[in-house]
Parts: C-alpha cells; sequence; structure tokens
C-alpha cells in the first residue's frame, strides 16, 4: 500500500512539473514565436469564448452519441453471427479489414457527396466504433470457459442455451473493455467528418475555423475541449468495465484447449469463400450507391472508378495526378511508421534498463491512447509551420504512441523464468536483452505494425489536407474543390485498397516468420 | 563444512509489499557437502523457493551469507558452476530443443560448435534423440521439463539447482523422472538442491531433507535419509520408506 501511495505521488508530482515546465514556457514564447501558449493562456481564453462551445460542443457530441450506439449494434450484432458462424467470419474478412484499415478522412467527402445533414459524421463515428466491438464481441464468445459451456451442454443445453447462460456473461468484460476503447474513437471519427465535410457546427469545424486566423491560444482551448470529452467518455466506459470485470474472472486455470476454426473441406469450396472474401467489400460499396440513390453523375461504383481512371476521355492526366500524388505520400508514410514503430520499440525494450523512467512514462502514453491524436494535428500546424516536417511528426505521433502502448504491455506478458534463466547464469543486462527481451517482442511488434498502418496514412493525409498542401491528401480535399468526383471516389478507393493491402502484406509476413519460429500471433 | 558444497549461514530476508512487511526467512543455516543430494520441503510460502534464489543470487539476503562452491553466489554463477531447472520448464518458445539447451554455454561465452558432442550427449541423456530440432511447442510437458533438466546439466555444474521441476507433472510421469534425475545425478556426481512439495519424491531422492515451516520462513527439521544407492522403483512401496515419508509429514504439520 505504502508503495502504491509513494507511485501515485510520483505520478501526480510528475504531471504537476510538466505542467509547471509548460506554462513558464507558453508565457516567454519560447515555442515557435508563442505557439505554444501557457495553460494559463489557454484557460482565460476559453473562459472568453465559452459562449461559442455549447453548439459546436453540441454538434460534436451529437454525431459521436448517436454514430456510437449504432456503431456498436452493428458490432456486436455481426460480432454474435461470427461467433456462431465461422464461415461467415471467413466471408466478411475482407469488409472487416477495410472497415479497419480505411483512413476515415479519405472516405469523409464520399460520405458529405452522399449523404447529408449530420449522416456523414454519424456515419464516420460508426465506422469508427464497429471494429472495434466486432473484435472484443468475437474474442469475448469464442474465448468462454470451456469447461462451464461443457456444463451447460452435458445437461442437453442448446447452443443458444450456451451462448445465452455462459458465452454473453463471459464475454461481458471482453465487450466492455472494447466499448472503452471505442468511445473516444467515435469523437474522432465525427471530428475527421467535421474536417472533411465542411458544415459550420462542430469542434472540428471550429478548429479549422480558427486555424487560418492565427490565435494559438483559442485553437488550444477547443484541442482541450476535444480531448476533455474523448477522455470522459473513455473514464465512462472504464468505470463501468471496472465495476463489471470484477465478478466474472476465471477463478481456476482453463486447461482446455479452445476448438479451432473448421476448415472448409473442399478446395472448390475454399477457393469460392476467398473469392467472396474478396469481392464482398466492393459488393458493399455497390450496394451503399444503389441504397442512397444518387445520382451516377456523382456517385461512382467501383466499375465507375476504373472507367474514369484507365478508360475515360481524361484517363490520363487522372492517372498522373494520382501516381505525382502517391510519390508524395507513400514515401513519407513509411518514413513516419518506421521512426514511430522504431523509438516505439527502443523504448519498449529499454523498460529492461530502465524500468522506472519507463513506469513513470507509461501513464503518458496511456493517456495518448484516449486522445484525438490526428485531429489535434491543427496545433502541429501552429508549431511546426507546413512544411514535410509537419507531415512526419503527425506520422510519428499517431504511430509511436499505440505501438509503445502495445509492445510495452506484451512484454510484460514474458514469463518471469524465461528472464531470469539467462540472470541465473550472471548475465548481463544487454544479454538477458538479445537473448529474452528482443526475440520475445517480435509478436508484439508485428501487431504494434499492424494496427499502425492504416494510422500512419491516416496521419499523412490529415497532415496533407489541413496544411502542406501535397500528396493525396491534397488531391483528395482540391478535387472537392474542382467537384472532380471521379478523383474523389479514386483516391478514397485507393487509400483503402493501398492501407488494406499493407496491412495484409504484414499478416502475410507476421504469419511466416512467426511460425518459424513456433510462436504465436499477438492480438 | 566442506567449502566445496552449499553454505547459507544466518541468511535472513524480508518483503514490503501490500501494506504490511512478510518475513520471508528467518535465520536460515544449511550446508550441503560436495556430492550430496539435498531436499527442501515445506507449505507454500514458508520460502523455500526464496532460499533457492537467494542460492542463485537471483536475490540478495537482508542478513546472512551464502557461499556457493566457496564463492559468492553470482560469482559462481558466472564461474559456470551452477545449473538451474525452474518451476516452469522456462524454454524459449523460438529455440529449438538443441539451442535452449545451449542457453547457459551463450550466456557463459563458451564455444558452441566445441560443445556440440557434449549437447548431444545431454539430449540422449534424458532421452530426447530425434527431438533436437523440434520447438517446444511441438513437445509435451514432461519432454519440455527433460530440455530444462539437459540444459541444468549442459555446462558440468558442480551445484546443481531444482525449483519444484516437476511441478507440472503427473504422478506416473513424475516417478520416471525421479528415477532419470538419480541416474543423471549419480553420473555426473554435482552437488544438488531440490525443492519440491512432495514428499516422497524429496525421500527417494534426497541423503537428507530440509523441512520448514512459514511465518516466518524458517528451518525446523533435517531428517537423514539413508537408504542405499541407486534407489530402485521398488523403494517407494518399502514400509521403511513410508515410516521415512510419515515422520517426515508429522514434522510438516508442526509435530
Amino acid at each position: 500500500m505504502a508503495a502504491e501511495a509513494s507511485g501515485q505521488w510520483r505520478g501526480l508530482r510528475n504531471v504537476a512539473i510538466l505542467l509547471l515546465i509548460w506554462e513558464i514556457v507558453g508565457r516567454f514564447d519560447l515555442v515557435a514565436g508563442g505557439a505554444l501558449p501557457g495553460i494559463s493562456e489557454i484557460l482565460i481564453r476559453l473562459w472568453i469564448d465559452w459562449g461559442d462551445y455549447p453548439r459546436h460542443i453540441w454538434a460534436t457530441l451529437y454525431a459521436s452519441t448517436v454514430g456510437f450506439l449504432i456503431g456498436n449494434a452493428l458490432g456486436i450484432g455481426a460480432g454474435v453471427i461470427f461467433a456462431l458462424s465461422p464461415t461467415t467470419l471467413r466471408l466478411f474478412r475482407g469488409v472487416n479489414i477495410a472497415v479497419f484499415a480505411l483512413p476515415p478522412i479519405a472516405i469523409a467527402p464520399i460520405l458529405v457527396l452522399t449523404l447529408s445533414g449530420m449522416a456523414p459524421r454519424i456515419a464516420l463515428a460508426a465506422l469508427g466504433v464497429y471494429f472495434v466491438t466486432m473484435t472484443a464481441t468475437v474474442i469475448g464468445l469464442s474465448q468462454a470457459d470451456s469447461r462451464a459451456t461443457d456444463v451447460i451442454r452435458a445437461y442437453g443445453g442448446t447452443r443458444w442455451d450456451v451462448l445465452r447462460r455462459v458465452q454473453f456473461r463471459g464475454a461481458l468484460p471482453s465487450i466492455l473493455a472494447g466499448l472503452r476503447v471505442a468511445a473516444p474513437n467515435a469523437v474522432l471519427g465525427a471530428i475527421l467528418a467535421e474536417f472533411g465535410g465542411g458544415g459550420r457546427w462542430g469542434l472540428g469545424a471550429y478548429l479549422l475555423g480558427s486555424l487560418g486566423r492565427g490565435e494559438p491560444d483559442r485553437l488550444w482551448g477547443i484541442g482541450l475541449v476535444a480531448t476533455v470529452i474523448a477522455g470522459l467518455s473513455y473514464g465512462l466506459f472504464a468505470l463501468l468495465a471496472a465495476r463489471t470485470i470484477g465478478a466474472s474472472r476465471a477463478v481456476t486455470l482453463n486447461t482446455a484447449v479452445p476448438d479451432a476454426a473448421p476448415r472448409a473441406g473442399h478446395p472448390a469450396a475454399r477457393l469460392a469463400l476467398t473469392l467472396g472474401t474478396i469481392a464482398l467489400p466492393f459488393l458493399v460499396w455497390w450496394a451503399f450507391i444503389e441504397v442512397t440513390g444518387v445520382p451516377d453523375l456523382i456517385s461512382k461504383t467501383p466499375w465507375g472508378v476504373v472507367d474514369y481512371l484507365f478508360l475515360g476521355p481524361t484517363a490520363e492526366s487522372a492517372q498522373a495526378r494520382l501516381l505525382a500524388a502517391l510519390a508524395e505520400t507513400l514515401p513519407i508514410t513509411f518514413l513516419g511508421m518506421a521512426a514511430g514503430l522504431g523509438f516505439a520499440f527502443l523504448l519498449a525494450i529499454s523498460s529492461r534498463l530502465f524500468p522506472r523512467a519507463i513506469d513513470a512514462f507509461m501513464p503518458v502514453a496511456l493517456v495518448t491512447q484516449t486522445m484525438p491524436l490526428v485531429a489535434l494535428t491543427p496545433l502541429l500546424v501552429l508549431i511546426l509551420g507546413r512544411g514535410t516536417s509537419l507531415t512526419l511528426w503527425v506520422t510519428i505521433s499517431v504511430t509511436f504512441f499505440p505501438a509503445f502502448v502495445t509492445l510495452a504491455q506484451g512484454l510484460a506478458l514474458v514469463p518471469r523464468s524465461a528472464e531470469e534463466l539467462p540472470r541465473a547464469y550472471g548475465a548481463a543486462r544487454w544479454t538477458e536483452m538479445r537473448m529474452v527481451t528482443i526475440p520475445a517482442s517480435l509478436p508484439y511488434l508485428f501487431a504494434a505494425t499492424r494496427l499502425t498502418v492504416p494510422r500512419a496514412l491516416l496521419g499523412v493525409m490529415i497532415a496533407e489536407w489541413l496544411a502542406t498542401g501535397k500528396g493525396l491528401g491534397n488531391l483528395l480535399n482540391q478535387s472537392r474543390g474542382f467537384l472532380d468526383y471521379g478523383m474523389i471516389w479514386t483516391v478514397a478507393a485507393v487509400s483503402v485498397l493501398l492501407s488494406v493491402l499493407f496491412y495484409q502484406a504484414v499478416v502475410m509476413v507476421e504469419r511466416r516468420v512467426l511460425r518459424r519460429l513456433g510462436m504465436a500471433t499477438a492480438e | 563444512m566442506t567449502p566445496d558444497g552449499i553454505s547459507l549461514s544466518g541468511v535472513g530476508k524480508t518483503f514490503a509489499g501490500r501494506g504490511k512487511v512478510v518475513e520471508a526467512l528467518r535465520d536460515v543455516t544449511l550446508s550441503c557437502p560436495k556430492g550430496s543430494f539435498t531436499a527442501i520441503i515445506g507449505p507454500s510460502g514458508c520460502g523455500k523457493s526464496t532460499v533457492m534464489r537467494i542460492a542463485l543470487g537471483l536475490e540478495t539476503p537482508d542478513t546472512g551469507e551464502v557461499r556457493i562452491a566457496g564463492k559468492a553466489p553470482m560469482g559462481a554463477a558466472r564461474a559456470g558452476e551452477t545449473g538451474v531447472a525452474f518451476q516452469d520448464a522456462a524454454l524459449l518458445p523460438w529455440r529449438s530443443v538443441r539451442r535452449n539447451i545451449e542457453v547457459p554455454l551463450e550466456v557463459l561465452g563458451r564455444s558452441i560448435p566445441e560443445a556440440r558432442d557434449h549437447v548431444q550427449h545431454m539430449i540422449e541423456l534424458v532421452g530426447l534423440k530425434g527431438y533436437e530440432n523440434a520447438l517446444p511447442g511441438e513437445l509435451s510437458g514432461g519432454m519440455r521439463q527433460r530440455v530444462a533438466i539437459a540444459r541444468a546439466l549442459v555446462t558440468h555444474p558442480q551445484i546443481l539447482f531444482m525449483d519444484e521441476p516437476f511441478g507440472a507433472l503427473d504422478q506416473i510421469l513424475r516417478r520416471q523422472m525421479n528415477q532419470e534425475l538419480q541416474r543423471i545425478w549419480t553420473e555426473t556426481g554435482s552437488t544438488a538442491l531440490l525443492v519440491t512439495h512432495g514428499i516422497d519424491e524429496a525421500v527417494f531422492l534426497a541423503d537428507r531433507v530440509v523441512v520448514m515451516h512459514a511465518n516466518p520462513g524458517r528451518i525446523v527439521d533435517v531428517i537423514d535419509v539413508g537408504f542405499d544407492r541407486p534407489r530402485a522403483p521398488g523403494l517407494f512401496s518399502d514400509p521403511a520408506f513410508h515410516r521415512v515419508c510419515d515422520h517426515i509429514a508429522e514434522v510438516l504439520h508442526g509435530g
């Protein structure tokens, strides 16, 4: 108890020191000629501007709450179906990866074209929620204690009895943990839609509107409010989860091996399934256009995009512009991602060398998980200007923190005895790291890479859209201005496709490497 | 006291945690002569694993002195004079059986190519011929534990530490491994210290059984076991064997 209290005390002290440094740096305009105001200045400005806030906050809250509800209904519903039918899960793999990997800013203009009013914002918030909740539901349901399900079955219980009496209850902690992560995602989704869709009200619109006026203290105030809203939404579900999870942890160790997904027998059936997996996202795209009933001129089907990019009269110019934009965007995406992952990896493995420093940093890294980091890009524009370094830093910051948290939490799972073995033979810290810590971190490095691929692309596109005027993000923004509908759909399709391909490439390398090393894939 | 064995004198250790201070060990004095086999037995939380961790140099005692083969624990470890098998096999999942057994050699900076034949010999000694290149995930629990034993022996240790090495195995496999351990220990002639929960295992293997009690962790009795070696499996059903076991059980339960 004494140790815990002193740890909390140390944490508070660190935060206080940080805030003090911020205040001093801000008051004396030490960063980029006053781009970082002192905390007191930000708060005073927030007080002055307070009259403007309620309508903006209400708009963002409304979109994110409705999106959160819809996304969760879809996520839990789909999760239940997937858990019951592995074939359906397999069939929807393409759609699920696409939803996970799509950079929200890329499809924001499409949603604005096809939907109206608040619907685009709600849709993007719901998309940010769906994947997290769906995954949490599937994992929760399929990890149910197999001894408990055996008990129900042994008394003649049906599949539904098992689902109702064991699996739902067992999945609750996992689902709640999912909701906790999903809540700030909904806020982020709504803000990104506000960036990409115009409209007058909403914190994203407010940020964008204030960016041009060069008032750092106001921008920081809006960023602060957005962060607090996202943080509160996380805290609400963290509290809910803490109250429920206590009762449903297994007391004894489950030794039964979970059922593997059944493999479709016939090769032809398997081929059909794979083709279906690839075709389904395009079918969803096509169906979306049919349902919304937007005229052909504005909405492009998959075939419409192919026609625009390869067959139409402006195909050559379109290809040239797209390739030029990709040549700008892709290198910096990889560079930023590599740097973010590299920093995270070095910091995480050095936690064995400086455990106390990392312990002090961990709370900060965890807090960033609830922050709409990429939505704070306008603040970075103030500090870093509109050059390439902005793009790079936005990308590094959105990849570094989640990668670090994944790696550090993964490394904490390495069994103590495995680490003690080299030490029992008098190994130095470095030898211990080389032999145990670094190889053991591999599955988590892959998991972190999978996680950061779409975020890196999103970070680059946001920076390009809002500030630098280069690359894919800018092409998308320009096409919006020129009403070049073909290009809007093309950029959206290409960026989603690229993100999915990168993701899939990482998964394939991961599987091969980990299988060779006899290691399991980390979630 | 022979300087070559294990010697702990007046060792004390306290842990601070959860608002109270736990006295894990109080005045533990133990000396194991060279070539002897000593078993430590006691209830969970009596500090028997802490004794071993202190002897290994993974923990430092608050009071008292520890000498392993006449050296400080870490010194003995760096000189390659100790071998260790933990409660779980603690194999590195990404290394094959052979490469797992080579881990201590790598840490000690010894030549791997030169030790090739010896490593092969160790693999055969624990009966894993043909599994040299298998990964731990492909082995059964008993096989993994045998890899851990081979790894503990690969450095020709003078001192062999084992912390409940067969705790996760079933009774049948456990007896089989006890047999093998006795054979291997006889062949290597090392000083062995075994921490265990099993009374019969301790009596079957050890020259002396050290009984510990908890709160605070302390040694309450040392019982000599004089059966002739090599001990055959039939010993498990010998009345004399049961008398020793019953006596230890009495001491364990506060008799």
